[in-house]
């Protein structure tokens, strides 16, 4: 049990990404409110992309520009560009995918005059 | 020249899709022809494309010359060229067919043809693409027109597709959660690359609990029972035009993605703590193409029934590629072309049933054989190559799942096609049964079938024979390049 609190402890970043990953699948799971299941699909995406962002974190590192005088490369003093390049596709990603549920839920608000996903379930059945 | 067709593939469809608003925004007529011409390229060249490939060996796309595993790659297999080929022919099929019965409202929208092209466009994305995250990106490219596609069906399509939508992204978010752990433990995104430096990594919890989220997020977009849920009903309300498209494409891509990704990072054999990987996931692909095929038996909706009916040929497909042997590999890679065009053939026929006779359940098809030939016709084939008999290519594709699955004694495979294959006959024969029918009053008249319905129809019932014809070469192409 110690042991499992020190190694939780010891890494802060992985336990807000849990938590908030897990949240985000409650809140999909129980509102049965359409804009609320959006925000907890939001917050998923959020905590994934939080997730990449912190592993790939590095204490002193600095841009990684190379250029052709310099004699050897110490990888360790540069950051890793690739996992921001992956975030900035993945935040376009969410972005689209939050842009085309939003026009839906509006689309759905205008048909049925509810965000209620049991309300809307009655009149579509 | 030819080494830059891959690249051609993808930028037909796209730039046409982008330049389409400024090309039609006068003349919305125009849409439907531009999208069918780029379509018929597309078809052109993944022909060319194809000759390519079984001639001169797969091509490596490198992207601005930076060769993998630093820059971004496609890799255009026999396998890819061929899903390819059998993607836009399908695509072209629907929207010959989708002249039919698309809405006038939808006809003129300019935006409902982009939404088509940049569609085709993130599938060629997805088959081609060697690395992970691409494959990330374009499945959520084309999932994203899915969406669009379906709830353009209005009304109930509008709750559908918004399921869909939730499904979907949370798919997408595990996916990219399993590439995310993959990359962190191995620092490459880059499948070959991933495939050499894993098998030392197996004990490691982050290399197998990404592998997990990949396959979890793949396996909803793949709608693999028990995350099928938001399937049949985006399909059933997707608008009649896109519905075969949809059907027969999606779902396909996203198992081509994982079995590039089992065969290039899972090698035969592999345990995980004393679980051998691919057993488990050969299980769970009996189960869903048992699971699905009874759930279709059980549907009184044509639509639905089709839907469930794909669903269980995910799971056949899934049986044959984890079998661990290139003969069931290659059967299963067979029979997702064939399952493509079997779809698209199906969901044309409900489409048409639909619009001709009005008929949405089985009861309401009591009669239509009297009055339309020319679809029971088309039906027969297809339901021949569902079931799965010589000469159609859906027999072969099982004959050699199941001659694969007596190579590695794995009786419960053999088990699972079998059964499968009664349910589907068992379900076949409940539509034929109300097709059939005859009804108290007759009405001889018979019913002209528009020349677009008879273009798409035909050549997709004739394609499953051609297939079935074909498939002792299109098997060994896919055994040699498997081999390699």
């Amino acid at each position: 049990m110690a042991e499992l609190l020190q190694a939780l402890l010891q890494r802060p970043n992985f336990v807000v990404f849990v938590i908030l990953f897990l949240w985000g699948i409650y809140i999909m799971a129980a509102h049965p409110n359409y804009v609320k299941k959006l925000i907890g699909l939001y917050i998923v995406q959020t905590s994934v992309i939080f997730f990449l962002v912190a592993f790939s974190a590095k204490d002193g590192a600095t841009v990684p520009i190379v250029s052709a005088e310099m004699a050897s490369l110490e990888a360790w003093a540069y950051a890793n560009p690739l996992p921001h390049a992956l975030t900035v596709t993945a935040i376009v990603v969410q972005i689209a995918t939050l842009g085309v549920s939003l026009a839906l839920v509006s689309a759905i608000y205008r048909k049925y005059g509810s965000l209620d996903e049991d309300e809307v379930l009655k009149k579509v059945e | 020249m030819s080494s830059q067709l891959p690249i051609f593939l993808f930028l037909v469809p796209f730039v046409t899709a982008v330049a389409m608003p400024i090309l039609c925004a006068k003349r919305r007529s125009w849409c439907q022809r531009l999208t069918t011409g780029a379509v018929s390229v597309m078809v052109v060249l993944s022909v060319i494309n194809l000759r390519v490939v079984l001639s001169e060996g797969s091509i490596e796309y490198a992207f601005g010359g930076w060769t993998a595993p630093v820059g971004i790659a496609w890799l255009v297999d026999p396998l890819a060229a061929i899903v390819i080929l059998t993607m836009s022919v399908v695509a072209l099929l629907s929207l010959i067919y989708g002249r039919l019965v698309v809405t006038s409202k939808l006809d003129k929208s300019v935006q409902y043809y982009t939404l088509i092209l940049l569609f085709i466009a993130a599938l060629v994305g997805v088959v081609f693409a060697a690395d992970l995250f691409n494959v990330f990106v374009f499945l959520e490219m084309a999932a994203l027109a899915g969406y669009a596609l379906v709830s353009a069906g209005g009304g109930k399509a509008l709750v559908y597709a918004f399921r869909y939508l939730l499904l979907g992204s949370f798919g997408a978010t595990l996916y990219l959660l399993g590439v995310s752990y993959l990359y962190a433990a191995t620092g490459t995104l880059n499948m070959a690359d991933l495939g050499t430096r894993l098998p030392e990594l197996m004990t490691s919890t982050a290399v197998v609990s990404g592998l997990v989220f990949v396959f979890l997020g793949l396996s909803i977009k793949m709608a693999l029972v028990p995350l099928h849920g938001w399937l049949p009903g985006a399909y059933a309300n997707a608008p009649e035009a896109v519905a075969p498209l949809l059907a027969s494409t999606i779902t396909k891509v996203a198992l081509v993605a994982w079995v590039r990704i089992e065969y290039s990072l899972i090698a035969p054999g592999v345990e995980v703590s004393h679980v051998p990987v691919l057993v488990l996931l050969e299980y769970i692909g009996v189960l869903a193409a048992v699971i699905g095929a009874a759930l279709a038996l059980v549907q009184t909706e044509i639509k639905r029934m089709f839907a469930y009916g794909g669903i269980s040929h995910i799971g056949l497909i899934l049986v044959g590629v984890s079998l661990g042997n290139s003969t069931a590999l290659a059967g299963g890679l067979f029979y997702l072309v064939n399952d493509a065009v079997m779809q698209a053939a199906l969901f044309m026929i409900a489409g048409a049933v639909l619009h001709y006779h009005g008929a949405r359940t089985l009861d309401d098809l009591k009669g239509v054989a009297n009055r339309s030939p020319w679809l029971t016709g088309a039906l027969v084939v297809v339901a021949i190559s569902m079931v799965g008999l010589p000469p159609t290519g859906g027999f072969f594709g099982k004959w050699n799942i199941v001659l694969g699955a007596l190579e590695a004694q794995h009786y419960l495979a053999v088990f699972a096609v079998l059964a499968s294959t009664l349910l589907t006959l068992g379900y076949f024969l409940r539509l034929f049964a109300c097709w059939f029918h005859q009804p108290v009053t007759i009405e001889s008249e018979r019913l002209e079938v528009a020349a677009c319905l008879r273009v798409s129809l035909g050549a997709a019932s004739v394609a499953t024979i051609v297939l079935g014809l074909l498939s002792d070469s299109v098997v060994r192409v896919l055994l040699e390049s498997l081999a390699s």
